[in-house]
């Protein structure tokens, strides 16, 4: 492991100027903490053994007044503390108040996925590109339980509630990609429920939205599907279940149960998604997907089959979108 | 509270008292604190039904126009009477009257069960209209408005959690009757009448405050 | 460890008030010895016993979930088993833990056992109720462990709607019923003690006489009486809502899910001072007898126990400030929550200077509280940390707040649990147990639980969310190193189980009083006969009457 290995980091990625500020809050509120509870460890370790039984110490009582000596270690560490209330809330505040110019992102969370959609109209599931130097402004809501938006570069999460808005709003000074998470527990694929945000120059954004936003971007977001609605358990190579695998698929013959043989395009995937039982398959295997009719979205389908058809003509699903 | 109790009244002290005073006072605490705990338990609903009449009156008001105002109000009387019989059974217990108090227990054992008869057909009236939303096969009647539903759903908590007290009420009640009407009883467990007694106030309180936060304050604007 | 060894700890101490054994009724173990005589006990010692065992099993079995949580974390991608297996297990380790260990622990036991010995009373007030309260708490928590162990629950400890109404298709019913079910045993359990408290104090036992143990408990159980209803509203509305569609949390069904976070963390917040005050307590009875030292400061102390069960009441919504709720309440929530600052730290710094210029004898259950102080200023103050909105949002919901919790709860309370439970052995058993393996299982489970838990503190702030069964490479390291802690700790609890029953049949005899500690229950034989002394106890002049006292505080005991 060399020094800059990321497991030996142990400060995250700062990218934005609140985040900065908040590392600074952080750091202060330790050296606070340092203050207030080195003393008391020492003294403990130093009574532990200046104190011991049978040691020659001096026990006469010092004759203190104890009702001064406890108001005031009441009060100082409280009213030392509140500094960092009054600091803290005025860094939350700054941050719940977004500029009216944020640019606004629509953000929806559901089991186990995010989809985000740029005011220009393209979308991304899961993964997020955004410009820096821009105030960003998400707009989240939840389309079953309660999920939350979590991107640690810029401090941030807020909840997706399923009733209502949130938002969160940001101004990112670094180009890079981090991490991008749900951070309030929403059921069995929880942790799955996450990707990257990358955050661009404002030409590189603009040129993404143009070229990339509309192509790569479609079949990430299809492979996130893919994810999400469970297919890969079964069709990804290696899985228990030895459903048939998308190498090659697109485009090529396929040989049917009853003798027929079709080609495996666009409209025949769709329907074999929509309707798993019809065409059964050569080959002897059982049949056990369940029919997706009416649980995938028009325009999911869409990205489902366009992932389908990028697929690699050998290897793994993440490929496809390498 | 010892004072003021007739010839032969009185209690028998358990061996973890060294007197009955102390006996006496630790029973009526007790059950001050369980009464405290149960009214907790119905505040936070109550509270729920009085956020949800602030944040959306007029769906609360529209649900509330379904419940049957006269019956809820006839429901309080035969309430305040019962409470008044139990007052009576105390009373009779303290001077020893054992047949009178047994009596004065079963009037309110009555009262306490023609409340639930009257709740009971109340409940009936809102599944003819279709006040019950949680019913899968039978549509909500203000399908609507949904925060009516949220409404009509926290009544139907309250006014059950309710009942379901009354209805232990009257079985411990009546269980205790049985005891009470046997010879010695007063001797040794004059205490259990008081200390019931608490108990049933207690029931006939909640009602007390549910009747205006349920039905009295959304009568309509 | 040689048997010299073993008795050298407790031999210097000849006993304070010497043992009569001639003509002495039988103890409250061996009065009776049918199993009858157990189930169907209504003496306060006997069902504080009965606690003890099943709290004990509950630990285990909690414990046992923790490992396999570990386990699964060693590798990142989850490669050692499912996502859903991953759930159930910290679902269950939350639920057992919370609802079945920590809630219970010191009051049901030590509580149970005490209280009556240290206010000079024969019994609880009602101990009828007392057995039924176990009773109640065996079969709630029975039930929801034949849930969670035949059909597995995964919706974490705190149940949020709507995933454990509607998206959840695990036993989440059965569940919600046991953790009702258990919360009715609390309420009973605070009942009996804030009766006993008011009414059962021997004759000349002051409330200011009072051991800090009996205010923290008395605090407790106003905590019992007061939150632990409204939890039960919240999931009495789960359960309807569950089982027959009346929603109230469900906006499917026109309900609001943040309104059952807010009935739900009014009662877990004061949960927390429900598990961390009789942990005070312990602490306050252990610092004394161990420095020889009057207590310092003890009507601060005892009025900072009523003033922690009071505050907490009013800082629920710190755990929801990225939910949405408005500012405004988020700012109040945030500054009434510093304000919890306050009573700990006179605990804190109060403790501390009962050590200074004491005669300090550093056994089994000293090191114990000491490793409670240190733990407990550190997970206080991590509280803090969360409680700054503008931190929060960057460390909620993250391993920063699993490591603050588990500083509290595990650093706190369990820690101050062990400490009772060896200070106490002698008397609940009779028997001494062996104080070198009771120190080398102190260290060692102060070591292992710090390795376990700091490296959370970092795990969160580099931004890994709790509740993940799979995690990015980069934070591999420090969650094997985690989990090489968790198995130190491990070992440290596996070696007071069996050295403490080991003691049982082959420990040596305990005198009425081996620590020479002040306090009614050292007043009496070791362990108490049935009805707790054999002659109206003494009630002291003034409350920890050790040799070593401070003149200053004339004001202390007026």
């Amino acid at each position: 492991m060399t020094p800059d290995h990321p497991a030996l980091q142990l400060w995250p990625v700062a990218a934005s100027a609140t985040a900065v500020e908040t590392d600074e809050l952080i750091l202060a509120f330790t050296v606070l903490t340092l203050v207030l509870t080195v003393p008391v460890f020492i003294a403990i370790t130093w009574f532990a053994l200046r104190y011991r039984e049978g040691s020659e110490a001096d026990r006469t009582p010092s004759g203190i007044r104890s009702n001064l000596i406890e108001i005031s270690w009441m009060l100082i560490p409280f009213l030392l503390t509140l500094v960092f209330f009054a600091w803290g809330a005025k860094l939350f505040i700054q941050s719940k108040n977004p500029p009216p110019d944020a640019m606004v992102v629509e953000v929806i969370g559901r089991q186990w996925m995010w989809k985000f959609q740029h005011p220009t109209g393209q979308s991304e599931i899961n993964d997020l590109h955004l410009p820096i130097g821009q105030p960003i402004k998400l707009r989240i809501i939840s389309q079953d339980v309660i999920h939350a938006l979590y991107i640690p570069a810029v401090r941030m999460q807020i909840d997706a509630l399923p009733d209502r808005y949130t938002q969160m709003w940001f101004k990112a000074d670094k180009v890079g990609t981090f991490h991008l998470y749900c951070s309030e527990y929403c059921g069995t694929d929880h942790s799955v429920m996450g990707g990257k945000v990358t955050f661009m120059n404002p030409g590189d954004y603009q040129d993404w939205l143009v070229h990339a936003g509309a192509q790569q971007g479609k079949v990430a977001s299809g492979r996130a599907l893919y994810q999400a609605y469970g297919c890969a358990g079964c069709h990804e190579p290696g899985s228990a279940v030895r459903a048939p695998g998308f190498a090659g698929l697109f485009g090529s013959q396929v040989g049917l149960a009853d003798g027929r043989t079709v080609t495996a395009d666009a409209a025949w995937l769709r329907e074999k998604i929509l309707n798993p039982n019809g065409d059964r398959l050569a080959g002897g295997g059982k049949q056990v997907m369940p029919s997706f009719a009416g649980r995938i979205p028009e325009q999911e389908l869409g990205l489902l089959v366009d992932f389908i058809r990028s697929y690699p003509a050998t290897g793994h699903a993440a490929e496809a979108t390498r | 509270m010892s004072e003021g109790l007739a010839e032969g009244v009185g209690v028998a002290r358990a061996h973890q008292f060294e007197t009955v005073a102390q006996q006496r006072q630790a029973a009526t605490l007790g059950i001050w604190a369980w009464l405290i705990t149960e009214l907790l338990l119905f505040s936070a609903l109550f509270l729920v039904a009085l956020i949800t009449r602030i944040e959306h009156p007029e769906a609360t008001v529209a649900a509330a126009r379904h419940l049957k105002f006269w019956i809820g109000a006839t429901n309080t009387v035969v309430l305040l009477c019962s409470s008044l019989t139990m007052s009576m059974a105390i009373e009779f217990s303290r001077m020893g009257w054992q047949r009178a108090m047994v009596r004065a227990l079963l009037a309110t054992a009555a009262l306490g069960s023609l409340f639930l008869v009257l709740k009971a057909y109340e409940y009936y009236a809102d599944w003819e209209e279709h006040m019950m939303p949680f019913l899968a096969h039978r549509p909500f009647a203000l399908e609507e408005t949904p925060a009516a539903r949220l409404f009509v759903n926290l009544y139907y908590v309250a006014t059950g959690l309710h009942a379901l007290h009354l209805f232990t009420g009257i079985a411990l009640l009546l269980g205790m009757t049985w005891m009470a009407a046997k010879a010695g009883f007063l001797a040794r467990h004059q205490n259990w009448i008081e200390v019931y007694g608490l108990y049933w106030h207690f029931i006939d309180l909640v009602w007390i405050l549910a009747f205006p936060i349920l039905y009295v304050v959304n009568r309509g604007p | 460890m040689s048997a010299s060894g073993t008795i050298e700890g407790a031999a210097r101490r000849e006993p304070h008030v010497p043992e009569s054994t001639i003509g002495r009724k039988p103890d409250y173990l061996h009065a009776e010895s049918t199993l009858r005589s157990w189930f169907f006990t209504t003496d306060h010692k006997r069902i504080a016993i009965l606690y003890l065992t099943s709290i004990t099993g509950f630990f285990v079995i909690g414990a046992l979930a923790a490992g396999v949580v570990r386990l699964a974390l060693i590798v990142p991608n989850g490669a050692i088993m499912t996502n859903d297996t991953y759930n159930k297990a910290f679902t269950i380790h939350g639920v057992v833990m919370v609802w079945f260990f920590l809630i219970p622990s010191i009051p049901a036991t030590f509580g149970n056992f005490l209280i009556p010995l240290m206010i000079g009373a024969k019994d609880l007030a009602f101990p009828k109720l007392n057995l039924t309260s176990w009773y109640v708490f065996m079969g709630g928590a029975l039930f929801t462990l034949v849930a969670v162990v035949l059909g597995g629950v995964d919706t974490g400890w705190t149940f949020y709607a709507p995933l454990s109404t509607a998206f959840s298709n695990s036993w989440v019913l059965p569940a919600l019923i046991g953790v009702t079910i258990v919360g009715f045993s609390s309420i009973l359990t605070g009942l009996n003690f804030v009766v006993t408290i008011h009414t059962m104090r021997a004759p000349g036992m002051t409330w200011f006489k009072l051991p800090i143990f009996v205010w923290a408990h008395y605090a407790t159980s106003l905590i019992f009486l007061l939150a632990t209803p409204v939890i039960t509203t919240a999931l009495v509305l789960l359960i309807a809502e569950r089982a027959f569609h009346v929603g109230v949390f469900d906006p499917a069904f026109g309900g609001d899910p943040v309104l059952f976070q807010h009935l739900f963390w009014f009662y877990s917040h004061p949960a927390v001072y429900i598990m961390v005050l009789p942990g005070m307590g312990v602490i306050s009875e252990i610092v004394p007898a161990f420095a020889r030292k009057k207590l310092f400061g003890y009507r601060f102390v005892a009025y900072a126990s009523i003033g922690l069960a009071s505050v907490t009441f009013f800082v629920w919504g710190h755990h929801m400030f990225v939910n949405g709720q408005s500012d405004l309440a988020s700012l109040v929530f945030s500054a009434l929550s510093f304000a919890v600052a306050v009573p700990s730290a006179v605990k804190v710094y109060n403790w501390t200077a009962t050590i200074h210029k004491g005669s300090l004898r550093l056994d089994t259950p000293m090191l114990y509280a000491m490793g409670y102080i240190g733990l407990f200023v550190l997970g206080g103050l991590t509280g803090l940390y969360l409680a700054t909105l503008a931190i929060n949002q960057h460390i909620h919901a993250t391993y920063f707040v699993v490591a603050h919790f588990h500083y509290i709860m595990v650093g706190g309370t369990v820690l101050a649990f062990l400490g009772g439970l060896h200070f106490w052995w002698p008397k609940f058993t009779g028997r001494m147990y062996s104080e070198p393996w009771g120190r080398v299982s102190a260290v060692l489970i102060f070591l292992g639980f710090n390795v376990t838990f700091f490296p959370q503190f970092i795990l969160g702030y580099l931004g890994m969310p709790r509740r993940y069964a799979t995690y990015p490479p980069e934070f591999q390291l420090l969650n094997v190193l985690s989990s090489a802690g968790a198995t130190i700790l491990a070992a440290g609890y596996l070696f007071p189980m069996l050295y403490l029953v080991y003691s049982l049949w082959f420990g040596r005899k305990a005198p009425a009083n081996p620590w020479d500690a002040r306090g009614l229950e050292w007043e009496t034989a070791s362990p108490p006969p049935t009805l707790n002394f054999e002659r109206p106890p003494e009630v002291p002049r003034i409350p920890y009457d050790y040799p070593i006292q401070a003149t200053e505080a004339k004001d202390q005991h007026r």
